[in-house]
Formats: structure tokens, sequence, C-alpha cells
């Protein structure tokens, strides 16, 4: 078999995989849907404003609802210390 | 020789070419994979999170009011209410008690919420997420999967006061774990409970939830509240939209600085391999040319090897992105996004996949790498067959 023809079904096997990935995609959207009823309901009920990633500290717990400036107000001249923090982005100014 | 059939025998050319040099070509593959696949993880993994939170936020109160002392929160009155009783177009205004409690035993942050349902849109229906059990009332509390992990599947809690006195709570339920990502740490419980948890007095709220009847109306009622209570910072529901597409933005935080470095590491990696010709590879460019090959030729075998390597690559690194984030729940990032947090909710991911994202990516990585062995392939097509066999 020449090599041209090892490589396209090479990357012809890959795109199948790929395609099978994108049915993966499909159901796990369909359920995701599926649940959306219930986390909206959650999320209106108890009036929550933001997503529990990281608990580590009450600025990137709640982002959306902590002040600003809280990842450096620990002291005058505190430096941010926690790990979430420095991979977070800056509050959007103005806010 | 057709057009067709003259690209497939470069492309044959190409493959034996690469193999023969399988080591070195090999290597670039691996390290091209690695780089496509870090670029595509973080921007389905933000992407996903971005949507997510776009998805589910879209029910947050329309408007939170904080009071503020000196930069930071503090509670808020609950008679703020009063003042603004005058304000046509607010339907209801709920006081929410919330915060944090420490639990010293694991170093865990647990996150306390006392609200009545009742008094929040979709209340009624919020039984709907607590999987077994029922909303808490006086005394009772519903915990997050994350919550009763790390407590304990007691009947009985006991939570520390200020004063070190012990508050106990009867665990009557537990939420959904399909509610993971918005419930994991918390504590549901009635505001009351919650007020003598962190011995706030009962004229004291953490902040005010405000309901607005017409939803087009909320950025004139928040400007409004801001008037009537100087002092306060109001939160509307779309800044809190906003804020999560700034704090997962692609192109924030160090982790995009990270790979574009290592993108730009790969780029000029790629540009070193590709433009150190070895003595073997110039003497069978010499060949080539002596048997008939032009200039143009051997371009175009440069071109189909870099189009080979960058193809392979792009579709295992693409491929093994979408397996981390969707079957790993990114595994790879997690300790970054998470830091020091002691919980650790369940994200099931779902990247999207689109034809921009594709392109994105391709653009980022595939583009950079073709045009970083364009020149080396013209120095070494131009090579002078009698001087690259001496």
């Amino acid at each position: 078999m020449r090599p041209a023809v090892i490589f396209i079904s090479l990357v012809g096997a890959l795109l199948l995989a790929d395609g099978l990935l994108a049915l993966h995609q499909r159901a796990r959207r369909a359920e995701n849907d599926a649940e959306a009823g219930v986390l909206r309901v959650t999320v209106s009920g108890l009036g929550l404003t933001d997503l529990c990633l990281a608990t580590e500290a009450r600025y990137t717990r709640h982002p959306a609802v902590s002040d600003p400036m809280a990842p450096f107000m620990d002291h005058p001249g505190a430096l941010e210390h926690f790990p979430t923090g420095s991979f977070w982005a800056r509050p959007e100014a103005g806010r | 020789m057709n057009g067709l059939s003259r690209q497939l025998n470069v492309i044959d050319y190409s493959l034996s070419s690469l193999w023969r040099r399988r080591f070195k070509s090999v290597s670039v593959m691996v390290v091209f994979a690695a780089v496509i696949f870090l670029l595509a993880s973080f921007q389905m993994t933000t992407k996903a999170l971005t949507q997510t939170a776009s998805r589910l936020l879209v029910m947050a109160p329309e408007i939170t009011i904080q009071k503020m002392r000196a930069g930071r929160q503090e509670p808020i009155p609950v008679a703020y209410r009063e003042k603004l009783a005058g304000i046509f177009g607010i339907r209801r205004i709920t006081p929410r008690v919330w915060g944090y409690y420490f639990n010293e035993t694991h170093a865990a942050n647990l996150t306390v919420i006392g609200v009545d349902p009742r008094l929040m849109p979709l209340g009624e229906k919020l039984a709907a997420a607590i999987d077994t059990g029922r909303l808490p009332g006086d005394h009772e509390v519903v915990l997050g999967q994350g919550a009763e992990e790390l407590l304990g599947e007691n009947r009985m809690i006991s939570l520390f006061r200020p004063d070190l006195s012990l508050k106990p709570l009867t665990v009557v339920g537990r939420f959904r774990p399909a509610t993971d990502l918005l419930t994991y740490d918390t504590l549901f419980l009635p505001p009351d409970d919650a007020r003598d948890l962190f011995s706030l007095p009962p004229e004291l709220a953490t902040d005010l939830c405000v309901t607005v009847a017409n939803p087009s109306e909320v950025d004139t009622i928040a400007k409004k509240i801001a008037a009537l209570l100087p002092g306060t910072r109001v939160l509307t529901r779309s800044q809190i939209e906003k804020t999560y597409h700034a704090v997962f933005g692609w192109r924030s935080g160090f982790a995009s600085v990270c790979l574009l470095t290592a993108l730009t590491s790969f780029i000029i990696f790629a540009w070193d391999k590709a433009s150190g010709l070895t003595p073997e590879e110039r003497r069978e460019i010499g060949i080539l040319k002596i048997v008939g090959w032009q200039t143009a030729d051997v371009i175009l075998l440069r071109f189909w090897e870099g189009v080979i390597v960058a193809l392979l690559s792009f579709v295992a690194g693409y491929t093994l992105a979408y397996i981390h984030v969707a079957f790993f729940d990114a595994g790879l990032f997690r300790p970054i996004m998470l830091g020091w947090s002691v919980l650790h909710p369940r994200l099931r991911l779902s990247p999207g996949v689109e034809v921009g994202d594709v392109l994105l990516v391709l653009c980022l990585t595939v583009v950079p790498y073709l045009a970083a062995t364009v020149v080396p392939a013209w120095r070494a097509a131009i090579i002078r067959a009698d001087s690259a066999l001496n």
C-alpha cells in the first residue's frame, strides 16, 4: 500500500473518532438541557449570583458580588496570594 | 502526469522522507500536538464555563443591593426596603443572609445561604432541586453534595457561632448532584437560623434582592436605588453576567500568557528544526536536483511535509483536548482553577466545538508553523546541486 493511502486512512480514522465525539457532545448537551430547568429554579429560588467553582477565597467563590479590590484588601499593600486569583481576570472596569 | 497523481507522488515522497527522519518528525509532532492540546483545552474549558454561567445566571437576582463602608461590604439594614417603597416598578425586595463558614477540621470554606424561598421568584419549585428530603424549616438545613461529604451523612450537625457556642441543625435534605455547579458547598437554611449562626441582629441582612416587574426597567430602577441609598453598591443581572465573561475571558489571566509562551517556544523550535539542514538533507536535495527536480518541486515537497506534520498534530491535539475536557473535567487545569479549594465540585463540562473555535486554534498554531517553515523550505530548495554534493 502506498504511503499516501496509509496517511489518508490515518487522518480518516482520526476524523471518524471526532465524529463519534461529536455524537457524545450532542448527547451531553441534551443531558445538560434536560437539567437546565432545575438549575434555573435553584438559581432563582436561592437568589444565587455565582457558580460554585473555586471555594478557596470569597472573591473567587463569588466574583460577581465581591468587592473589586478584594484580592488586595487584607491589609494595606497586601499582595494577592490565592492561586486561583492569578488565573482569573481582573474585574471589569467601571463596575 | 495529471495534477492529482503528481501531488500523490509528492505526498508519498514526503511521507517516506519524514519516515527516514522519524525521530525528528515524531518529536516535532508530539510537541506540536501538545501545544494544540493545551490551547484547545483551555479554549474549550473557558468557553464551556462561560456558556454555563450565561445559561444559568440568566435567572440571577435582577438587582442586588450591598452596603459598603470603607471599601468593604457590610450588613445592610432591612429597613432600607421602606426607603425604596416609592420606586415604581419594584415588585418585591427580599433580604438574604449569607456568608461563609470555615470548617477547621477540613480547612474548607462552606457557603451558608439563609433565604426564604417563598419570597423568591420560582421559590415554590425549589423542592425540585432537592434530591432526598424537603425544604428546611426552623433549625433545619439542606446540604450540597460536597458539604454533606465533608460533614458526614449525619442527621444532626453542629456549627460554631462567632462566640464559639454550638448551633445544632437537623439535616432534612440534600441538593441533587445535577446542581453541584451551584450548590456543592452550600448549607441552605432559614434566614433566622443563618442570622443566629452569624450572630447578625434581626434588623440586618447580608444583601437585598430586588425583583422588578418589567425587565427593561432594571437599569433605570438600579440608578434610582443608587441615588436613594448612597453608600450602597447596586449590582444588576447584566453586570453579573458580564463579570463571568470577563473572568473566563479567553485572553485573560496568566494561563493564556503561559500558553502563548509555549506556542512561541514551539514556533522557535519548529524554525530551528526546519532551518537546520543536515548534511544528509543537503545531499538529498542535491540528488533530487540532479535527477530533474525543480526548485518549485522541492518547495512543494517541503510544503507537504509541513502540512502532514501540522494536520496530524492538529487533529490529534484537538481530539485529545476534547477528551480531556469532556471526560476528565479538564483535569490538567483543575489544580489552577480550584487553587487551595478543599471542595472540588464536579463540572460536567459540555465543550461546544464550533467552526470558529477550530479556525481560531488553527490560525494560532498551524499558520505560524507553516509560516515558520516557509523560509527554511525556500532556502533548502535553492541549494545548488553541485554545492550540496561537495
